[in-house]
């Protein structure tokens, strides 16, 4: 914990690059938006579960996109939610459109823009036929890439178009045909363009902005693999490089890897439960015991000096409806 | 002994046919007492005498009879019928002739003056031997078997010609016939008429029994007083207007189908006497009123007297028939207007599509073009409507305005254009409201209805169908608005205006977002267990996420915010009733309880997002204020604990080294310390 080289930052600096002070602004934002229903339960108790949440990655669902987009850990934390959320319809095989994924991000968090989501999609597509229907596994790792490292691929972006206009006097492109392109189409017109850019001075213009870059880019390492492999590639064809790299999935820590994207056993079993219950889906009344299964799940954090009922002003206090169930399941 | 006066003399006979058959009348076996009488009269009873068919029958020219009368010829020759002198003289006009089992018109001799000549129910194939009865006024040839008019011609005085009951096809070489005053032709099988054109002085027509099936070529008739058309297969009637006389006109036991087959009948002004029984008209339920509206002339119908009364009640009925014609054309109308309304809605819905595609940022939104209009009412309601008496608001009739339409048919509620949505503020009779399960939304915005669900949800508690098209649907999130009505049965997206029609998902997350709805149908296909399985297997972690792993603040406050405002707009709705409002509030948490884990999935509009992001945006600022306060503060302690972290050594030594120093030499310490103390003092 006392490490030097924590201890070695100032003050300012350390708060910024673990990025303590957004949670704690957000914290304190929370707490003065909802005053009235937290001052009943205490304060402390809010914190606690603010940084809980933090932790578990909870803390983004249905937030504002400039929240989800704060932190690193936020970015990573969305991903996650996002995968466990919509894993299931990866399983069940649809190939969907880009807008429908949008749709999909749009139900974690209202005013995704839309612009994000386009550019992952032309990860996927390669910038072609943006209509085409894309598997939730290709769609979700270039996702990844694209939200988690936005800004750094925008300036890939700009040092690429910059090594293709030749505007740097270093670069002597040759024309040679392409080759170790992670094109899934034919590329058009081979022979006769200027395909990519040169690998080893893509990678030397990327470690120089991987060092001052302040914002997160992946492991210089695992882009220097990337960029070992071929001779000359495009800027999708590295971005599709970069976004099957298991390694740089791992360092991200949010998704699992690519294998193993479909398993979840935990939410599955969940999963295996409420369907249970749907049947009884088909009377509303029977519905409850959905509800029902809340408590159980929830009782570990709903304790005793939760319960809104409490609030007297509120008369439809059922907030959590879940107490109310409890009671009646109970007897 | 015959008379002598019946004597037949073959020779003179013979001069006077000019073909053939001698007829022989032999009344040789008769006893005196049996005279062949001759008289010409319809009552005449049949001839008692040894019939002339018998003889007629014979070979004559093999005949050899006890009187030498037998005439022999060769060549097949037609009966000559002479009378006695006495009978001429008794009756001279007259000759009857019926049933005596003639099959050919014998030749009747001496009987120029002969005005009546009856040949009834004889078997009389041809009309012949009678031209020399130029005096001729009365023939009947009344059932026999003729199948052609022939023979007439220089019949030039005939009045009455009888010809019904044979087998007559075609009415033809009646030319000459121009005194004809009754023509009879009933039971025949004449299939058109035709060639009576020139009968100007024929006052009574039989064509009854034939088959004829239309009537037409009536011209030139001007004397027809009465035309007989029974029992034919006539379908239509003309020309019957160029008839100035006629005033009895009898076509039952036709097939006439309709009012307009007869329409000439209403121009034929002097008709008093019609009958149209057994046709499919008269089955018509207002037959009788339309035949007496139509001819106003008409005494008798059916052969029945028409009365003042039918008059009336017939003129009533017309008026009734006038009113609902013109209210229909007026329906008619209004459904134009109507469609050119929606079409004006649809045009300038494209429009504000078009304008707001190529607005950059959308920063003010146009509004509709026109002012929002007063909602004018349709006059006059039609029957499709309930008619709601005593109710204070006028009766629901498609409520037209060039920017919206509202319209209640039936149970459906159609609703046009964004300004239809204020017809929800008005206040709906009971009846009315309670009948509406389907409602209709065409060319409003999604978020904009999103905002009168509350309403909807009040003012139509019955409504189960909901149908949207051009509404701008492009999100899944927007269908969780639709979790706040009571209870949806079917809902209907129209591809049309609805991009979220073309996900492969979107079926599958109403069903899961809508569960509690138990939804039967979803764009007319119905929802099977399957489809329900799928959607949860497809959205149930989704649900499980936004209950039970949201922090408890979250959860209160998301599901707060929704209900904080139903629960507003319950109060103001209901007044302060405090026992309605805690119902409201219980039903609204027996609805939650339902589905608390997807109760968190909210849609709020762009709009209301944005302004609430507007609104946090100030206590954003004041909690970065403050916490920057903390930190600076926390970072000053800090940088001044570090300081003194690396002061204190330094510190620590002088201070030691000071008193060290200090106390070097005792009693010079001592000394200083005593003037201290003696200074403090």
């Amino acid at each position: 914990m006392l490490s030097p080289e924590r201890l070695a930052l100032p003050d300012y600096e350390y708060l910024a690059q673990r990025h303590v002070l957004t949670y704690m602004e957000d914290a304190v934002c929370q707490l003065l938006e909802n005053k009235e229903d937290i001052s009943q339960y205490g304060i402390a108790r809010f914190f606690t579960e603010y940084f809980n949440s933090v932790c578990q990655g909870t803390h983004i669902l249905f937030r504002e996109f400039s929240f989800i987009q704060a932190t690193p850990h936020n970015r990573a934390s969305f991903l996650r939610a996002f995968w466990r959320c919509f894993r299931t319809v990866g399983k069940n095989g649809d190939l969907l459109t880009m807008k429908e994924y949008h749709c999909l991000l749009q139900l974690l968090c209202p005013d995704f823009p839309l612009e994000l989501t386009q550019k992952a999609a032309r990860i996927v597509l390669m910038d072609d036929a943006m209509d085409c229907l894309m598997s939730f596994s290709d769609f979700l790792f270039a996702f990844q890439i694209q939200f988690y490292y936005s800004e750094f691929l925008d300036s890939v972006a700009a040092i690429y178009q910059d090594l293709l206009s030749g505007k740097n006097p270093n670069t002597v492109i040759v024309p040679t045909s392409s080759s170790g392109q992670h094109r899934q189409r034919p590329a058009l017109g081979e022979a006769s363009m200027l395909e990519g850019v040169e690998a080893a001075l893509f990678y030397q213009r990327l470690e120089s902005l991987c060092d001052r870059h302040k914002y997160s880019c992946p492991p210089p390492a695992f882009v220097k693999e990337v960029l070992s492999n071929v001779q000359r590639l495009t800027f999708y064809g590295f971005l599709v490089a970069l976004s099957k790299h298991h390694g740089i999935n791992q360092a991200l820590g949010a998704l699992p890897d690519k294998g193993d994207l479909m398993h979840d056993p935990a939410m599955d079993e969940e999963l295996e439960r409420l369907l249970a219950q749907v049947p009884g889906l088909v009377n509303p009344v029977t519905g409850s015991p959905e509800a029902s299964s809340l408590p159980s799940r929830t009782t570990p954090r709903v304790g005793s000096p939760w319960r809104p009922l409490h609030h007297t002003r509120k008369m439809d206090a059922e907030s959590d409806g879940s107490t109310e169930e409890t009671d009646e399941s109970e007897t | 002994m015959l008379p002598g006066k019946y004597r037949a003399v073959s020779g003179r006979a013979a001069s006077n046919v000019n073909c053939g058959l001698h007829l022989v009348i032999q009344t040789s076996s008769l006893p005196d007492r049996n005279k062949v009488e001759f008289r010409l009269s319809k009552e005449t009873p049949s001839f008692s005498g040894r019939l002339l068919q018998h003889d007629l029958e014979r070979n004559y020219s093999s005949r050899q009879g006890e009187h030498s009368s037998l005439v022999s010829s060769s060549m097949p020759a037609f009966p000559i019928l002479h009378r006695s002198t006495e009978e001429k003289i008794l009756c001279s006009d007259r000759l009857t002739l019926e049933r005596q089992k003639l099959t050919v018109c014998p030749i009747i001799d001496g009987e120029e003056h002969l005005r009546l000549l009856n040949f009834q129910h004889n078997f009389i194939t041809r009309i012949q031997n009678i031209s020399n009865l130029q005096r001729l006024i009365f023939l009947d040839l009344y059932d026999n078997q003729i199948e052609e008019i022939s023979g007439l011609s220089t019949l030039r005085s005939l009045r009455v010609l009888l010809l019904g009951k044979n087998r007559i096809k075609k009415i033809s070489n009646l030319e000459n016939l121009k005194s004809l005053d009754v023509l009879d032709l009933h039971g025949n099988q004449i299939t058109r008429i035709e060639n009576v054109n020139h009968l100007s002085d024929l006052r009574v027509l039989n064509l009854a029994r034939n088959l004829l099936s239309h009537v037409d070529s009536l011209s030139g008739l001007d004397s027809l007083t009465e035309l007989n058309l029974r029992h034919n297969h006539i379908t239509f009637v003309r020309d019957v207007d160029a008839l100035p006389s006629l005033q009895r006109l009898f076509l039952s036991f036709n097939n006439i189908c309709s009012f307009d087959s007869v329409c000439c009948l209403a121009q034929c002004s002097s008709l008093s006497d019609i009958s149209f029984d057994g046709n499919p008209i008269a089955q018509e339920p207002w037959y009788k009123h339309t035949v007496l509206q139509n001819m106003a002339q008409l005494r008798q119908l059916d052969t029945k007297r028409v009365t003042e009364e039918e008059r009336r009640v017939a003129s009533v009925v017309a008026k009734k028939e006038e009113e609902k014609r013109r209210e229909s054309q007026k329906q008619s109308l209004l459904k134009e207007k109507k469609q050119l309304a929606i079409r004006n809605i649809a045009r300038q819905w494209e429009q504000l599509q078009q304008r707001r595609g190529s607005e950059a940022t959308g920063p003010e939104r146009p509004g509709s073009p026109s002012a929002a209009q007063d909602v004018s009412q349709a006059q006059g309601s039609g029957p499709a409507f309930p008619e709601e008496p005593g109710s204070p608001d006028a009766p629901p009739g498609p409520a037209l305005a060039d920017t919206h339409l509202v319209e209640v048919d039936g149970d459906t509620l159609s609703l046009y254009g964004a300004g239809a949505l204020e017809c929800l503020d008005r206040s709906w009779s009971t009846q009315t409201a309670g009948t509406v399960t389907t409602v209709c939304f065409t060319f409003i915005e999604f978020d904009d209805i999103v905002q009168v669900l509350p309403k909807l949800r009040m003012k139509f508690p019955n409504s189960l169908h909901l149908k949207f098209k051009e509404t701008k649907l492009v999100m899944l999130q927007q269908f969780n608005a639709l979790a706040q009505l009571r209870r949806i049965d079917q809902l209907t997206v129209d591809p049309q205006g609805n991009p979220v029609v073309s996900f492969t998902l979107w079926k599958y997350y109403v069903l899961f977002r809508l569960s509690h709805f138990s939804m039967q149908k979803i764009n007319g296909t119905e929802v099977t267990q399957n489809d329900m399985i799928m959607a949860e297997r497809l959205f149930g972690i989704l649900a499980h996420v936004a209950s039970s792993e949201l922090p408890q603040y979250r959860l209160i406050s998301i599901l707060g915010d929704a209900r904080k405002k139903q629960f507003r707009y319950l109060l103001d709705a209901k007044g302060k009733r405090p026992g309605l409002v805690s119902e409201d509030a219980s039903d609204s948490r027996r609805l939650l309880t339902e589905n608390t884990n997807r109760a968190t999935l909210n849609y709020s509009t762009r709009d209301f997002f944005n302004e609430r992001l507007e609104e946090i945006r100030e206590k954003k600022q004041l909690c970065r204020a403050y916490t920057e306060g903390l930190v600076q503060e926390a970072a000053g302690i800090h940088t001044k604990a570090e300081a003194l972290q690396r002061l204190w050594p330094q510190m620590f030594i002088e201070l030691v080294r000071d008193a060290v120093v200090d106390i070097r030499s005792k009693d010079a310490f001592m000394k200083l310390s005593l003037q201290h103390i003696a200074q403090q003092k």
